[in-house]
């Protein structure tokens, strides 16, 4: 268990670097075709991966990445904990 | 393939919405069946509980392979986000990643896998506005529906023909296809642009994306294993 989370944790810190910044299938067609001012752009709590307050963006879509991670993975565990709670 | 909000007509992603409800609903189901026992009245008496609640409804409580699959459920929703955030460089200007859907619902089955791919979209949006809120239900349908539980019978039908390595290739090839055409299929029916033109624009780009996703899939199910040895892809 631990080690797939150590692996999922490894990617995202390699994404933040490596990842190419180019825009996916969907955006590229939608620049090309000329409708991607169609889109609506939203901001979150960590808009495109990154951390606000944190301007290397390298550090930034890693610590990203990493709540994600925490994040989804508190989402199954908390699922996990509930049932069995309620199973007394 | 996160579509953003306002590519999609209203109307549409309303509808979209509510079928992605009941799927998942559906699949919730399955999975809760899948991951519970009617509690035995043994677990009942060693509780205290005594005799008169046996009498009501029957509860269904969580098994200890039930827990574990959950557990798993959240290790793979955790790579595949992971690995979603890393995009490779495709032609020209253009880049892809992995959706994921294969990899969970051969690692998991298609109903948990199914869920697995609409809980990381539903992070992505909330939390990181990678995808819309209002075409969520879209982006569930593509990726989730026919990106993973859609392409789980492609890959057992597969099977019974090819290598399991081979299916899986294959499966996670159609399964970027597939949700590259329903993607295009929404667009333009919501007459954002020309159905015809979108739809070839997008399996150009993503015909070659989908060579990306059978080689990531065929290599991370094969780590997962390496990594998690369970029993493989019970619902």
């Amino acid at each position: 268990m631990k080690n797939i989370i150590l692996l999922s944790i490894l990617i995202a810190i390699l994404a933040a670097f490596f990842a190419s910044s180019n825009p996916d299938g969907l955006e590229k067609v939608a620049e090309n075709l000329g409708f991607i001012d169609r889109g609506i752009e939203r901001s979150s709590a960590m808009t495109d991966y990154s951390i606000p307050f944190i301007y290397q963006e390298g550090i930034s879509t890693s610590i990203a990445g990493i709540l994600g991670i925490f994040i989804i993975l508190g989402l199954f565990w908390a699922t996990a904990l509930f049932l069995r709670k309620r199973a007394g | 393939m996160h579509i953003p909000d306002g590519f999609i007509d209203p109307k549409i992603s309303f509808g979209l919405m509510g079928a992605a409800v009941a799927i998942l609903g559906y699949c919730l189901n399955k999975v809760r069946a899948a991951v519970t026992a009617l509690a035995p009245q043994e677990a009942f008496a060693a509780a205290g509980r005594g005799i008169k609640n046996l009498a009501g409804r029957s509860r269904r409580v969580l098994t200890k392979l039930g827990e574990q699959k959950i557990y798993a459920m959240g290790m793979v929703a955790a790579l595949v986000f992971a690995a979603q955030m890393f995009n490779f460089p495709i032609d020209k200007g253009t880049s892809g990643h992995l959706i994921g859907g294969v990899l969970a619902v051969v690692l998991l089955g298609p109903f948990a896998g199914t869920i697995v791919i609409a809980a990381v979209l539903i992070i992505q949006s909330l939390f990181f506005a990678d995808g819309g809120i209002i075409v969520l239900g879209a982006n569930i349908i593509n990726m989730a529906f026919f990106g993973a539980f859609l392409s789980y019978y492609i890959y057992v039908f597969l099977k019974k023909y090819i290598l399991e390595w081979q299916s899986i290739a294959v499966a996670a090839w159609c399964s970027v296809v597939m949700a590259a055409l329903a993607t295009s299929l929404e667009i333009g029916l919501s007459g954002t642009f020309a159905l015809s033109v979108v739809t070839a624009s997008m399996l150009k780009v993503h015909i070659l994306i989908g060579v990306a996703e059978a080689l990531i899939s065929v290599a991370l199910i094969q780590v997962f294993r390496k990594m998690v040895p369970m029993g493989e892809g019970q619902p």
